[in-house]
């Protein structure tokens, strides 16, 4: 039997982020400060440390130092980020328009993906929209009809761990701690290049508003 | 006269019963439908104080105090509204006393006793204002203030219970324990009505208006933030549809990388299997009898079936097999037409046949079993060959000859 630890463990060292969702126990352990320690020294051996973002609600492991083997990772990886951006933030607030609802998508919120279909197929926007967003790289969908394609895009957000799906036979899925991380990432983003996002939604709304 | 108050009140509850479903609708809808019911019955419900009319144009409207009733008796988070005016409630109690106080001073023991007992009433009363406030304000923060829909307006209604919050607390602070206790002085039922019972409601209602109020701003910065999120998300497309070549700069060139983009790829590998382990070998055998299953499931996914079927070659193969037949065919049309027995490997190396001479025999057998049983009868079959050597029962066909009866 594995402990909580190398349970923990395992888990970083694959990649995954650990959130209340994806697995609370885990979660829960990594909050004491002792078991981080633990860990911590664990992961230096392997030259990575124990980061968290999303204040404290998302843990990953980092590298610890930075050569030119882990830039190269790092650089590819950033890519990959920034070339997914646009095709999730358009998923999520498709979702959350789909829902008619003011919330985003955050940690713990459940997604019925059968209710969502409804709505999607009810509406002509929607369909466009979830289509338009399947054929970005990153779901890869070549699906015709839109029950593959919303599949496919719920499929790889499964495998990206920004969602979860708890029951296998049941079409609801759970918002992990990893799409909080990617708010961090937009946030920053936002912050670094002075785009001053929210200031332009604001605007928008306030000239609709007018209209 | 308690007599009196008696009957009166058992009056207004049996009309309160036989007109429940007139007081329901005006509690749901906010007023009463006066053409679908007589107007003897809305005179009686006015003159009961039940429903009144506010001014002579409008809806007949319930009386606050049933629709009071109705909130509390209900649970219903509609009550929003939370009456706290402890100031004048302590005015009251500190009344109250003083005339309790005078009755027993003068002896007058049953006045004091109806003077007590009002004054009881009324501190419950102030208890239970108290806590109903509370219980109203932890119900709307429980379902995130559920019953209005978008964000601005549940941050409004947060503000909305946040004053109300810091209202209730002054109100509370006007609750003064030193003056109490000396207007309550040395007597015992006072000092437990005006003390120790106000005491107990003053603390725990302070205890859980200030969760309260920690909750409420919680639930502000949350809403916040979600406001904060779904504007971040919008300008973030729109700042796309502007500058669609839009690329963040590459932050992990910078000197100092942002932990945020440190994320450190996934680096173990699935363990091998040790077939030394013992301990393991259940689980192994599992495995491998499972291995079939897979077998078994591949079969049954033939979806792919959009493939060119090669045609060709299969015809290529009937087409020996025909040949094969067709040789057969001619073998036995030797034997009729020189009605010689003559074997099928002679057969096969006079006509220099290219099959292979097993296979050859095989077909010979075969063709000969294949024809229908009268054409049987006029071909003789013989096996030449010898038994085995080594297994006993077992013969070895080296040649077949075939003649005709």
């Amino acid at each position: 039997m594995m402990t909580q630890q190398g349970l923990v463990l395992e888990q970083l060292l694959s990649g995954q982020f650990i959130c209340e969702v994806s697995d609370e126990e885990a979660w829960r352990y990594l909050q004491g400060e002792s078991n981080a320690q633990k860990i911590e020294t664990q992961l230096n051996l392997l030259n990575r440390t124990l980061a968290t973002a999303a204040e404290g609600e998302v843990f990953y492991a980092a590298y610890q130092d930075l050569a030119d083997k882990e830039r190269k990772v790092l650089t590819s990886q950033f890519q990959d980020i920034a070339n997914n951006l646009l095709p999730l933030v358009e998923w999520l607030l498709l979702v959350q328009e789909a829902a008619g609802s003011d919330m985003p998508v955050s940690r713990g919120l459940p997604i019925r993906l059968n209710e969502l279909q409804t709505v999607i197929e009810d509406t002509p926007a929607f369909a466009e929209q979830i289509e338009k967003i399947s054929r970005y790289r990153l779901f890869g969908s070549t699906s015709t009809t839109l029950d593959g394609q919303i599949k496919q895009v719920f499929k790889r957000l499964v495998d990206l761990g920004y969602l979860l799906k708890p029951n296998p036979e049941k079409q609801l899925f759970i918002a992990t701690g990893k799409i909080d991380y990617l708010f961090e990432v937009l946030r920053f983003i936002d912050d670094a290049e002075n785009l001053s996002l929210s200031q332009q939604a604001e605007m928008a709304a306030k000239q609709e508003s007018l209209l | 006269m308690s007599r009196n108050l008696q009957q009166a009140g058992v009056r207004l509850l049996n009309a309160l019963s036989r007109h429940s479903d007139i007081i329901m609708q005006a509690y749901l809808t906010g007023g009463v439908d006066e053409s679908q019911v007589s107007p003897k019955v809305l005179e009686q419900l006015k003159n009961l104080n039940i429903l009144w009319r506010p001014e002579p144009d409008s809806d007949l409207r319930l009386k606050s105090a049933v629709r009071n009733l109705l909130e509390a008796g209900l649970n219903d988070e509609r009550n929003r509204h939370i009456n706290a005016n402890i100031g004048s409630a302590i005015a009251a109690l500190t009344t109250l006393s003083q005339h309790y106080k005078e009755a027993l001073y003068n002896q007058r023991f049953e006045q004091a006793q109806a003077h007590l007992n009002n004054l009881t009433e009324q501190v419950y009363v102030l208890t239970d204002m108290l806590s109903n406030g509370v219980r109203a304000l932890f119900g709307r923060i429980n379902n995130e203030f559920g019953y209005v829909d978008s964000l601005d307006a549940k941050i409004r209604e947060n503000e909305l219970a946040q004053s109300q919050v810091s209202d209730l607390l002054n109100q509370l602070e006007m609750i003064r324990f030193d003056e109490l206790v000396q207007v309550a002085g040395s007597d015992r039922d006072l000092r437990h009505l005006l003390v120790v019972v106000l005491q107990n409601s003053f603390a725990r209602c302070t205890q859980e208006l200030a969760i309260v109020q920690a909750k409420l701003l919680e639930l502000l910065g949350r809403f916040r933030e979600y406001r904060g999120r779904t504007r971040l998300l919008k300008g973030f497309l729109l700042h796309n549809e502007q500058q669609p070549d839009f690329v963040p700069s590459d932050y992990t060139k910078m000197s100092n990388v942002p932990l945020l983009f440190n994320v450190a790829p996934g680096l173990l590998q699935p363990a091998a299997v040790d077939v030394q382990n013992s301990e393991h070998e259940l689980d192994l055998q599992a495995i491998v009898s499972s291995i079939r299953d897979f077998r078994h499931l591949k079969k049954a996914q033939p979806e792919r079936s959009a493939r060119n079927i090669q045609i060709e070659e299969q015809q290529e193969v009937a087409l020996e097999d025909d040949q094969l037949s067709q040789a057969v065919d001619n073998y036995f049309c030797e034997v009729i037409e020189s009605g010689a027995y003559i074997t099928a490997l002679d057969y096969h190396h006079k006509q220099q046949l290219e099959f292979d001479p097993e296979a050859w025999l095989y077909q010979v057998i075969g063709g000969y079993e294949g024809l229908p049983e009268e054409e049987q009868r006029y071909f003789a079959i013989d096996a030449l060959g010898e038994p085995h050597p080594i297994y006993n029962g077992n013969y070895v066909i080296s040649d077949v000859v075939l003649g005709l009866r």
